[in-house]
């Protein structure tokens, strides 16, 4: 075997380490998730399922609340996302293109807030949104969601749009559109690869999100996906069997945007990360 | 543009801004200076931050937090490092590879948590029967119910989830480096080491640093992940500053002083923002 033919395989070993060792609580769950009940709690462990079963999450979709769950965190996601896309994309041209006063502090306070605790704004938010009547209500989430990620997708955003050529947007503007028309005519199209990662970012941290979701939406049919599944454990029991089954649903939209859209999410998040 | 194009522009965004964090954060300030209740605000100075500093449960929390920051976030650069080594040499497969470091940053912080309280359980957990069956140990261990293994087990959860997102930011620097600079140092006569001292780590030095701060400041704020992997327990071992505050909220309700601990918090992270900006090169704004 020539010695090139050894360092290839070398690599794809290499390759299949890093993603087992990426993948395996993941891929542990799958497991545990298609044991009947008596195989997940057995000792010695039967590491594969002697019979794979879909029974469990048979039984989780029946109980009603999981699908509930889902839409509700498609529901905030989604709404976060889109206000974030819109508020971000017009603060970040700016930021990108238009010298005024009082920018540089403004762009600190952006950056500022990338390290901000989200415990800090728990107990105000919670306060302000109890006497306004708003906590369990979507709107209350989607707010704290949008709040939460819009300094990062600002920042993705900004750094991409100074990598774009300035000059077009120019001559749009001299030949007579006003800036929200050249924003949405010639800047947005020119700008799709940004705007899908810094989307795409915000969505996945929106999804993921846990102690705003926890405190916000507290009825049980309110709750986000990621917060009701960690409600499955009891005070004395872990029925693993449903929290394993859920946990491997609630990462599918996830785990799908990240594999189809990896370029764009990381090209993003080193933008938002390392660019300075 | 006019300046008050790029005012109007930044508007919406800072409406929402200052309605979720920048005046929540001043409410905050007002509510650690008082006591909250039913009846009203009533202004008590400093008792909340004079029992702050006399309350054993806050130093622990503090001291808690330190720890995790100080152990997880030097291995994870450490580890992240030589991943992204590795990586960058694996030529076949890198597309592959850099999917599968995405992926543990991917997955929400609650679920991971959740996850790895399985592999940890005592009874029947992953980890126990794989040491078991190479005979590493005789008898199960109770992986997150004794100190300090608590806290190490939480410590190895972090180091897996964020290793191999530092070592994807670190890649993307490594893969900007050009080919001929190692090239030219080869001819030179510079050993590897010599290369990896003299070429590699300057140049991805500045990705470091600035991923090193994020991270840094999300070890900072950990809620997740304590919250759902062991609640802080036991005998308090795994309580973070972020769950503390929370607790201090929901379980005992105490608003007034759930947020001074956040407040102190907030001030940390603070002076980790400052000087995160100081790092950066604000020339490029002018």
């Amino acid at each position: 075997m020539s010695k090139s033919k050894i360092f290839r395989i070398f690599d794809y070993i290499i390759a299949i380490v890093l993603v087992l060792f990426s993948i395996f609580p993941i891929l542990w769950l799958l497991l545990t998730s298609l044991k009947p009940t008596s195989e997940i709690y057995s000792w010695p462990i039967k590491y594969f399922p002697s019979k794979p079963t879909f029974q469990n999450y048979i039984n989780l979709l029946q109980r009603g609340d999981f699908g509930r769950y889902f839409l509700n965190s498609v529901i905030v996601s989604g709404s976060a996302t889109i206000l974030i896309l819109i508020t971000g994309t017009l603060a970040a041209y700016s930021f990108a293109r238009i010298n005024f006063k009082g920018k540089r502090t403004l762009m600190m306070i952006i950056l500022a807030l990338l390290l901000f605790p989200s415990v800090a704004v728990v107990p105000p938010l919670f306060l302000i949104f109890r006497n306004l009547g708003l906590i369990n209500t979507y709107i209350s989430l989607i707010l704290g969601h949008t709040a939460l990620y819009l300094p990062l997708a600002i920042w993705i955003l900004t750094n991409y749009f100074r990598t774009l050529p300035r000059n077009i947007e120019d001559s749009a503007l001299i030949d007579g559109c006003t800036p929200i028309q050249m924003i949405f005519r010639i800047l947005l199209p020119m700008s799709l690869p940004g705007l899908v990662a810094a989307g795409l970012i915000t969505f996945v941290f929106s999804w993921n999100e846990f102690l705003l979701s926890l405190v916000l939406l507290s009825k049980n049919e309110m709750r986000t996906v990621v917060v009701g599944i960690s409600l499955y454990p009891g005070e004395y029991s872990f029925p693993w069997e449903l929290i394993s089954s859920a946990i491997i649903l609630a990462i599918i939209p996830i785990i799908l945007l990240t594999l189809l859209f990896q370029k764009y999410i990381i090209s993003g998040l080193t933008a938002g990360a390392t660019k300075y | 543009m006019s300046k008050r194009t790029g005012l109007l522009l930044i508007l919406p965004a800072f409406i929402i801004l200052i309605a979720i964090f920048i005046g929540p954060t001043i409410y905050t300030i007002v509510l650690s200076f008082s006591s909250y209740s039913m009846s009203g605000i009533q202004f008590v100075g400093m008792n909340n931050f004079i029992r702050l500093v006399n309350d054993p449960n806050f130093w622990t929390s503090f001291f808690n937090t330190l720890i995790f920051v100080g152990v997880t976030v030097p291995i994870e650069l450490v580890l992240g490092f030589v991943l992204a080594l590795v990586a960058n040499r694996a030529i076949k497969g890198r597309a592959l590879i850099r999917v599968a470091l995405l992926i543990p940053w991917a997955l929400p912080a609650a679920l991971d948590a959740l996850a790895w309280r399985w592999m940890y359980n005592t009874d029947y957990g992953l980890f126990n029967s794989i040491l078991i069956n190479l005979s590493i140990i005789d008898n199960p261990i109770n992986w997150l119910g004794q100190i300090p293994l608590a806290m190490i087990s939480m410590m190895i959860e972090s180091i897996w989830k964020t290793s191999s997102f530092m070592a994807l930011l670190i890649l993307t620097g490594l893969q900007t480096i050009p080919s001929e600079l190692y090239e030219a140092a080869k001819i030179d006569g510079a050993s590897s080491w010599q290369s990896l001292r003299k070429i590699t780590i300057p140049l991805v030095m500045p990705s470091i640093m600035v991923s090193l701060l994020f991270r840094t400041g999300d070890a900072f704020r950990a809620f997740e992940l304590p919250y759902n992997l062991t609640g802080g327990g036991p005998v308090n071992s795994t309580m973070t500053l972020s769950v503390y505050a929370y607790n201090n909220f929901f379980q005992y309700l105490d608003f007034s002083y759930s947020s001074t601990v956040a407040l102190v918090q907030f001030l940390i992270l603070l002076v980790l923002a400052v000087f995160y900006l100081r790092t950066l090169r604000w020339d490029v704004y002018e």
